[in-house]
């Protein structure tokens, strides 16, 4: 009898965590179904465009990337500068904002799959993610450098020449060291989760230099700018722009008509210059 | 098929993220099998001096995360105090896994020891053997038959825990699995990774059956 109640309660219990998991799949609407009546009308207002959760705007970010999303000293504060556009362009739009916080490493992925209606992490601009995804246009100009200690004798990437270099990995960085590697450049290429551990290598001397963007080099520099340097920048430019689901034209295009305002408003210009000391997103091409 | 060339290409990278993966598991685990039988002794001495530091060690180790203790070890202890650096990655990680595992096989060889009846000791002082001599010629050979799971079972779990190194830049099997899947856009690499680990599971539960039947003979 006891044994009896012990294994219906066990069954009870099984089926329930069962019915959990399967009433958890949210609503997706097909945003492409939105793009016509998103024809008309300047400002992006909510009703126009369809979001996963409506009235909600989900942004996959990878809060961990200081100046353009990190925590603040309390450790659960997300700061930033894609965290202050994020928030003016979901105010822009009348949407409420909701950040995810995604390991870089996924966070394409999960744009796919409807875990975020936009990724606004500091992503450059690549062919690549040009064919797989869809891009916004600019809002913030970038390059991928290499940061040394002042008393480094590497003045150019092919410097790095029997070397060590350290990136986060998945980064444009990595695929521009990789890329030269492949080219034949003979430097240990060491790949971290996190630009701040790259960062970390650097400092205790494990490696020679950093390849990183360049407005992340910046944030780090001002920290401790009399120990380090930037040295080299890449001729290709990396663009950072919003990345959308491909097909999601409609919340693009509704997006870029907000970036459009705050930057007309000036909005943009003052979250610019708060981080980055000037406005570096004037004069995109 | 084209998935299948795909593949193909992505092999010689996947095998020498395995390379990396087998090279820790074996050593971290046989290291830590030494060093765990030092603990597990230490653990069941009478003399506190030595029964406490070794609970301790045991304590710690298996109630941390893995990751923190990686993490710790490699960034965490040049912020305390420079001179603590471990220059290489590779070495953090062995010196992790040791430290790791061994607290954890401790407790397994400690059970082992003391699953052997006290009938054997009681003969074994009849018979004149010190402590040691018991242990070394009596008690420990006799474990080993019971420690073959328990250790086959660490070996396992510690294969697939070597996945964590990833956070200190080195390539094991999972990172570079992940990288290629990130860097295509596409989740068939995680096949072939899967198949790899199986077979490496499969391969050495064989050798610990084989081991085990081989101990076994008396029993």
């Amino acid at each position: 009898m006891k044994k009896c109640l012990v294994m219906i309660m066990t069954a009870i219990l099984a089926v329930s965590m069962l019915a959990g998991c399967g009433s958890s799949s949210k609503e997706t609407k097909a945003p492409e179904t939105d793009a016509a009546a998103n024809e008309a009308g300047e400002t992006a207002a909510a009703g126009e465009v369809t979001t996963i959760e409506e009235g909600v705007l989900k942004v996959g970010m990878e809060i961990g990337y200081p100046p353009m999303e990190y925590f603040d000293e309390d450790g659960a504060t997300p700061i930033g500068f894609d965290v202050e556009l994020a928030q003016a362009l979901a105010d822009d739009m009348g949407l409420e904002l909701e950040l995810v916080d995604t390991a870089w490493d996924g966070i394409f992925a999960g744009v796919d799959t409807d875990k975020y209606d936009v990724i606004i992490s500091a992503v450059s601009w690549t062919e690549d993610r040009n064919n797989n995804y869809l891009l916004s246009k600019t809002y913030v100009a970038n390059a991928p450098v290499i940061v040394v200690p002042n008393d480094s004798d590497i003045a150019d990437i092919q410097d790095l020449e029997g070397k060590s270099v350290a990136v986060q990995m998945e980064t444009t960085a990595d695929y521009l060291v990789q890329r030269y590697v492949a080219d034949g450049l003979n430097t240990d290429l060491r790949q971290y989760e996190k630009v701040i551990n790259a960062f970390d290598e650097l400092k205790t001397g494990r490696v020679d230099a950093v390849c990183t963007d360049s407005v992340v080099a910046a944030y780090y520099l001002g920290d401790e700018a009399s120990n380090y340097q930037n040295v080299w920048e890449a001729d290709e430019k990396e663009p950072i722009c919003m990345c959308f689901k491909k097909g999601n034209d409609a919340l693009k295009d509704a997006m870029e008509t907000a970036l459009d305002n705050i930057k007309a408003n000036g909005k943009l210009g003052e979250i610019a210059t708060k981080y980055f000391g000037s406005d570096i997103t004037a004069d995109l091409d | 098929m084209e998935s299948l060339q795909k593949i193909l290409v992505w092999l010689p990278q996947l095998l020498n993220g395995t390379k990396t993966t087998i090279i820790i598991t074996v050593l971290s685990v046989a290291v830590g099998l030494v060093l765990s039988l030092f603990l597990a002794l230490g653990k069941m001495s009478k003399n506190p001096l030595i029964n406490k530091p070794c609970s301790a060690y045991i304590f710690f180790f298996r109630g941390t995360p893995l990751l923190m203790q990686i993490y710790f070890i490699y960034f965490g202890l040049p912020q305390f105090n420079p001179a603590l650096t471990i220059k290489s990655a590779f070495m953090a990680a062995m010196i992790a896994y040791t430290l790791n595992t061994a607290a954890y096989l401790a407790e397994n060889i400690r059970a082992g020891i003391q699953s052997i009846d006290k009938g054997q000791y009681e003969a074994a002082k009849a018979l004149g053997m010190t402590y040691g001599q018991t242990m070394k010629l009596i008690i420990i050979p006799q474990t080993i038959r019971r420690l073959i799971p328990p250790v086959g079972n660490e070996f396992i779990m510690v294969l697939k825990d070597v996945s964590l190194v990833a956070i200190i830049g080195l390539s094991d099997l999972t990172k570079v699995t992940r990288a290629i899947s990130s860097s295509q856009a596409t989740a068939l690499v995680y096949i072939p990774a899967m198949i790899i680990y199986l077979i490496i599971t499969a391969l050495f539960t064989f050798i610990f059956n084989k081991m085990e039947k081989k101990y076994s003979v008396y029993e």
